[in-house]
């Protein structure tokens, strides 16, 4: 990895926008081969070395608010959306400040980050695959999107993630209580990450049992099911036919990055480093692979047959001040992997892949509803990762044809999203109360402080329960040339809602959660309500829900088997531009119930192989004489197709 | 250094090449025994500092402090191999300290002391690369010399290794159970990984690996961890506390004869609570909340240590329960180094309580008793 590239250098072979997780994947893979590859990042690079994520970890344990963005400094140049940015107002609604702009009946709850290493810096790590099932959801339950691939075909290229992100789990587990078809054998990089004590106590109490989400409804059999991980835990040795894992350390040459230790910070930064980040890709980049931080695309060159020539790009020195220059660089392909909707504003922007009228629209989430309880016992809340394992058995079924399907999490960290816990418990008994116009209460210190902190805590837990949204064009970002950033770049205009298949499935989700507090003898506490806090709130069928971001931002360049109804082929070019890519979960026609980033690691790694052959078919001579007997189609002469 | 008599020197194995397998048990044993007694000073150095402050310090004596975790579990997995069984988890085994160097032929004190320029000293003098002399029995080495340098006790293990695998056949000699050997699932990413010694070539690549990490490959600064491990190469132990205490890195041309002489290193020498190395339990009046910690701290340690036993006689897979322990000790000791001495003389000169590890044989009964509850 070299720094700056001199102006003679300026023509690569691929230049990806994003040095994100699909980004430095593409990059790491690509420059593997040979290939010299520019990677453009928006934001800073601070935290690829020893020194500067020991900085962010400071940063994050000083933080007052301790968002997913913390740890990372704010950056006028290259703005980031923040879970902060929005507010409840008092009689339901919401009012959105900050870099997106928001249109919508909802408001997209969901935030991203524009720095190196992109949002896997403050990723919480969760890595499942996508059911087979999701895959054609259109045709099978009537409702969202179908992919132009299937589980089968994106197989191979999971176990490839797999082992690119060091992931984590118990492939026999996952077979037998997610359904999850792989090859004979086949085991995880790392074992599972062990359960947490609040997993063991669910489970004691759940296995085995039963729950119907309303009267009449199927009964949904329950187990609790370790989830996988991008983490370290203990290598397989069994992994590679017997080869075994060696799990990725930190970035920096000290002896550090070791298995997790539960630090409880996943989101947002891992102290330990146990968790993958796209650093760890980008420290096993080759010397092919250049990277330029601080340098917004801002526009993708194209000529008039449709190729794009490179791309034009906003450089600046110092991320508080006013200063930048403009510069281009050329490559025979560009990729774009900034995010679903940082990409979708640079095709927009560029007025590029637009003939199927589908760039920006389709913008799905992970809506989630969070509800909390105390258990009749202490939980051992704050510990461990933020979720070790979840019940799978609403991931799919017959009730997908009536509302959205989810995916339970069993949260480790107490009420800490739902209520803020444990600051805001410390803070009420300090006697200040959230709410500032409440009356004040006298405070608690000492000894008195800690008995009745623990009190409140030691019961803790909450579920996540993280439903599938369905495509909709009408969810979707749009640019309006009024609103800038400070590099005169359009910000994005979100206008998002829930369709009501998905507050159905938020109902449901509600149902359920009843159900295994009542299961469970747990004291439910979840409760309702607009507020400041509440910016997801809305009433369905009479009832007061509200639902949170999940900062799985998809859909905005559709991938499809037709140019006239998507914005990606399968590969995830772009049907207009055959040498532009657009990579991410961008191109993810339905989310299913997983967490995106392993799926779309998949289908970025999958991409790598078409960029390849691509590249090498540019590259070809002419044939100068026609081979007098080889018949064979042009398809299977191309050479390579290896990763 | 310290004003104190010279404490004694603990027991050494004779001076002489391992003669048969059970010789060989007891190098390897006192090799253990060895590894160890750096890691209660360097934790001392580490966890007066003020949290927070000095972080490339405390990452770099953290980052020797792991390699020498390496280097015990290398030995046991050395002395499993020969068919021996570690014992690290008895009162003899924790050196009391102040304690003399042993297998030197110079008088070298190694205390608890806080972060400075005095524990940086120590612990140059503990790791100085030496010109090795050869093992007893050598033409070169006079047979009443006595040991000369923690390289030659390896450079003689190494030899002893070696004659009784030609004497017995390795099959012979390498008769230990494999299940017992940790290997690299159990310990990684920590400084080099550890790997499980079946004959004689892995044997001696970790006599290698230990000697290399500390003193430096083949005379240079930097460690041979880039061969050995694929990992970066960093300068050895000595050179890494050497950049402290010069406040300035090694530079990529840099020999151990320059110097350092790279970029400068912000060391802030003032933001360690000083201790009284000469500290003991008794110090820390009956009933006090400091002496409770102490004592707590002990039998947190001496659980650490039960850990490893029972990880390097049988259950490699319990190593994982000890960095629980090691986080509690952690926490334990930058509680207690927080606390002005409790002695109002030693508190009028500004002297920290610290952890004392005085692990005594209570520690270990209740210690096994809590493990095995």
């Amino acid at each position: 990895m070299s720094a700056v590239p001199p102006p003679r250098e300026r023509r690569h072979d691929v230049i990806v926008v994003g040095a994100g997780m699909a980004g430095s994947l593409i990059a790491r893979h690509l420059g593997d081969q040979g290939w010299r590859v520019l990677v453009l990042e928006a934001g800073t690079d601070t935290l690829s070395t020893w020194e500067g994520h020991q900085e962010a970890v400071d940063t994050f344990h000083a933080a007052l608010y301790k968002v997913p963005n913390a740890p990372y400094r704010p950056n006028a140049a290259a703005p980031s959306p923040g879970v902060a940015d929005l507010e409840g107002l008092p009689t339901g609604g919401y009012r959105a400040h900050g870099y997106l702009l928001q249109r919508g009946p909802l408001p997209y709850s969901s935030d991203y980050l524009r720095a190196n290493g992109g949002t896997g810096l403050h990723w919480m790590g969760l890595t499942p695959r996508m059911h087979p099932d999701d895959f054609a959801v259109r045709t099978t339950y009537g409702y969202g999107r179908d992919w132009p691939l299937g589980y089968d075909d994106l197989e191979p290229h999971y176990r490839a993630a797999e082992q690119q992100l060091g992931v984590a789990a118990d492939a026999e587990e996952q077979r037998e209580a997610v359904g999850l078809p792989f090859p004979e054998g086949y085991t995880y990089p790392m074992e599972a990450v062990p359960r947490s004590h609040l997993d063991h106590l669910l489970a004691g109490r759940l296995d085995g049992t039963a729950l119907r989400e309303e009267p009449g409804a199927p009964a949904v059999p329950l187990r609790v099911v370790t989830t996988p991980h991008a983490r370290n835990s203990t290598p397989d040795p069994r992994y590679d036919d017997g080869h075994g894992y060696r799990p990725a350390g930190a970035v920096g040459p000290n002896a550090y990055g070791e298995r997790c230790v539960g630090n409880a910070s996943c989101v947002p930064i891992c102290p330990a480093q146990a968790k993958y980040t796209p650093l760890k890709t980008q420290a096993v980049w080759g010397p092919h692979v250049t990277l330029v931080a601080r340098a917004v695309v801002s526009r993708v060159l194209v000529t008039g047959d449709g190729r794009v020539t490179g791309v034009e790009y906003q450089r600046y020195e110092d991320p508080a001040g006013p200063v930048h220059t403009t510069h281009t660089a050329e490559a025979d392909v560009v990729v774009l992997a900034a995010h679903a909707v940082e990409n979708a504003k640079l095709l927009l922007h560029s007025r590029l892949a637009g003939s199927s009228d589908q760039v920006g629209r389709n913008l799905m989430d992970h809506p989630t509803l969070l509800t909390w309880a105390l258990l009749d016992r202490p939980t051992g809340p704050f510990r461990g990762p933020g979720s070790t394992s979840g019940l799978e058995g609403f991931r799919t079924g017959p009730a997908r044809s009536v509302r959205a399907p989810f995916r339970v999490e069993i949260a480790n960290w107490g009420w800490a999203w739902p209520a803020g816990s444990p600051a805001g418990d410390v803070a009420e008994l300090l006697g200040i109360p959230a709410d500032t116009t409440a009356p004040r209460p006298g405070p608690l210190f000492g000894p008195a402080l800690r008995q009745a902190l623990t009190g409140r805590l030691e019961r803790q837990f909450s579920l996540q329960f993280a439903v599938e949204q369905d495509a909709e064009s009408r969810n979707r970002v749009t640019l309006d040339p009024r609103h800038r950033d400070r590099l005169g770049i359009p910000r994005p205009v979100l206008t998002y809602d829930l369709s009501d298949h998905v507050k159905r499935g938020l109902a449901a989700a509600r149902n359920v959660s009843r159900e295994l507090f009542r299961l469970l003898g747990a004291e439910d506490h979840t409760a309702y309500a607009p507020g400041p806090l509440a910016p997801g709130h809305f009433r369905f069928d009479g009832a007061d829900l509200v639902f949170q971001g999940a900062g799985h931002g998809a859909g905005t360049h559709v991938m499809g088997d037709s140019p006239g109804t998507s914005v990606v082929d399968p590969w995830q070019r772009c049907w207009d531009h055959p040498n532009l890519y657009a990579v991410g979960c961008g191109s993810m026609p339905s989310v299913g119930t997983s967490n995106p980033s392993l799926t779309m690691a998949a289908l970025t790694l999958r991409s790598c192989e078409q960029i390849h052959r691509d590249l090498m078919d540019l590259h070809r001579p002419v044939t100068l004489r026609p081979h007098p007997v080889d018949k064979a189609p042009a398809a299977s002469r191309r050479p390579g197709g290896r990763p | 250094m310290t004003t104190a008599p010279t404490p004694a020197r603990p027991a050494e194995p004779p001076f002489r090449v391992p003669r048969d397998r059970a010789d060989l048990h007891r190098f390897l044993q006192a090799a253990l025994t060895l590894e160890h007694l750096t890691i209660p000073p360097y934790l001392t150095a580490m966890y007066t500092l003020r949290p927070g402050t000095n972080r490339t310090a405390f990452q770099v004596i953290r980052g020797v402090v792991v390699e020498e975790m390496l280097h015990m579990t290398l030995v046991a997995n050395v002395l499993n191999a020969v068919g021996g069984e570690p014992k690290v988890a008895h009162s003899r085994f924790v050196t009391p300290y102040p304690a003399r160097l042993p297998y030197s032929r110079d008088h070298i004190t190694v205390a608890l002391r806080h972060f400075g320029p005095d524990a940086l000293r120590t612990f140059l003098l503990v790791e100085r690369p030496a010109g090795i002399a050869r093992p007893p029995g050598h033409p070169s080495v006079a047979s009443d010399t006595g040991w000369t340098s923690v390289g030659q006790f390896y450079r003689t293990i190494a030899t002893g290794l070696a004659e009784l695998t030609d004497r017995l056949g390795e099959h012979a000699l390498f008769t230990g159970d494999p299940a017992r050997q940790v290997g690299p699932s159990d310990f990684y990413n920590s400084g080099g990984e550890v790997f499980p010694v079946t004959g004689l070539d892995s044997a001696l690549t970790a006599l290698r690996v230990i000697t290399e990490q500390g003193e430096g490959a083949d005379h240079a600064v930097y460690d041979s961890d880039d061969r050995v491990f694929g990992e970066h190469r960093r300068p050895g132990h000595y050179f890494r506390f050497n950049e402290i205490l010069q406040q300035r890195r090694y530079g990529p041309y840099d020999t151990p004869a320059t110097g350092p002489n790279g970029p400068p290193l912000d060391v802030s020498w003032e933001d360690a609570h000083p201790i009284d190395p000469a500290g003991t339990l008794a110090d820390y009046p009956p009933d006090s909340e400091v002496r409770e910690a102490a004592d707590r701290f002990d039998e947190t340690y001496a659980r650490l240590l039960c850990t490893l036993e029972t990880a390097y006689t049988g259950e490699p897979v319990v190593l994982r329960d000890s960095v629980p322990a090691m986080l509690e000790l952690r926490d334990l000791a930058e509680w207690i180094c927080r606390n002005p001495h409790p002695d109002p003389a030693r508190r009028a000169l500004g002297l920290h309580a610290a952890p004392t590890y005085e692990i005594t044989d209570a520690h270990f009964a209740r210690a096994w008793s809590t493990l095995l509850s």
